[in-house]
């Protein structure tokens, strides 16, 4: 979290002492889990993408993040993607849900 | 809500800039787990059409986010909505400006749902991402 912080240069005070956790962190993650099941080859361009933020998440939740390919064209030589994405906490509540969209190149 | 302007539509968001910092870069690599070499391998990327490193776009976004959490705070956190597009790359050595505007106020049950157009533009005011984002506020945490 604090590496997050760093890197963002995120200063607000809603994040000093308050175990809150920045919602583009979580939604950081649920790339990192989708980027590690599906293999992206070179040359893969993320085009798009949308998110909601449902409910704060707090350092010390387990959060569990499912991912659904749920549409893919092929344009010539490329690949539209639109991935979904849904993140839930311990209590199976949703924290955050979204659409990712990509273009790769058709090997 | 933790920013002072006056909620009405048309009203800008108070902008946020940020300079794009290798070493930024390679932190969000290491804090997100995304390694791609287009980010943090110099020459790897120099034999790229990219030609160089370029920043994740998810920490361009980050940026989006943090300037709509000092506009709306806790509201962002729990009820916000983001729907970008990413137009260009981001560089070290870049300067990214973060902006936005309300574009639309309703109200609806007690609630205000604002509705903003967002854009990151770069120092020579090429878009970056450009979009929308919006979120939930009590109508009774209005700033004017």
């Amino acid at each position: 979290m604090s590496d997050y912080l760093k890197a963002v240069e995120e200063e607000s005070v809603i994040y000093r002492g308050t175990g809150l956790v920045p919602p583009m962190a979580v939604a950081a993650l649920a790339l990192k889990a989708l980027a590690d099941a599906i293999s992206m080859p070179p040359g893969t361009v993320h085009v798009s993408q949308e998110f909601d933020f449902m409910a704060t998440v707090n350092i010390n939740d387990v959060l569990t993040s499912r991912a659904r390919v749920n549409r893919v064209q092929e344009r010539g030589k490329l690949h539209l993607v639109n991935v979904d994405i849904n993140v839930t906490n311990q209590e199976n509540r949703p924290v955050l849900s979204g659409k990712t969209g990509f273009i790769l190149p058709v090997s | 809500m933790p920013a002072s302007f006056e909620l009405k539509e048309g009203t800008s968001l108070p902008a946020v800039k940020k300079s794009i910092i290798q070493d930024n870069i390679n932190l969000y690599a290491k804090a997100s787990g995304d390694f791609n070499p287009i980010h943090i391998d110099a020459d790897y990327a120099r034999n790229t059409p990219l030609g160089g490193t370029v920043a994740h776009g998810m920490l361009i976004l980050a940026y989006i986010s943090q300037m709509m959490t000092e506009a709306f705070g806790h509201n962002w956190l729990s009820s916000g909505r983001l729907n970008v597009r990413f137009r260009a790359p981001a560089r070290p050595g870049d300067v990214i400006t973060i902006s936005g505007s309300i574009r639309q106020l309703e109200k609806i049950d007690g609630y205000h749902i604002i509705d903003c157009d967002v854009l990151c533009s770069n120092q020579n005011d090429e878009p970056v991402i450009t979009g929308n984002a919006k979120v939930k506020v009590k109508s009774n945490e209005n700033s004017s």
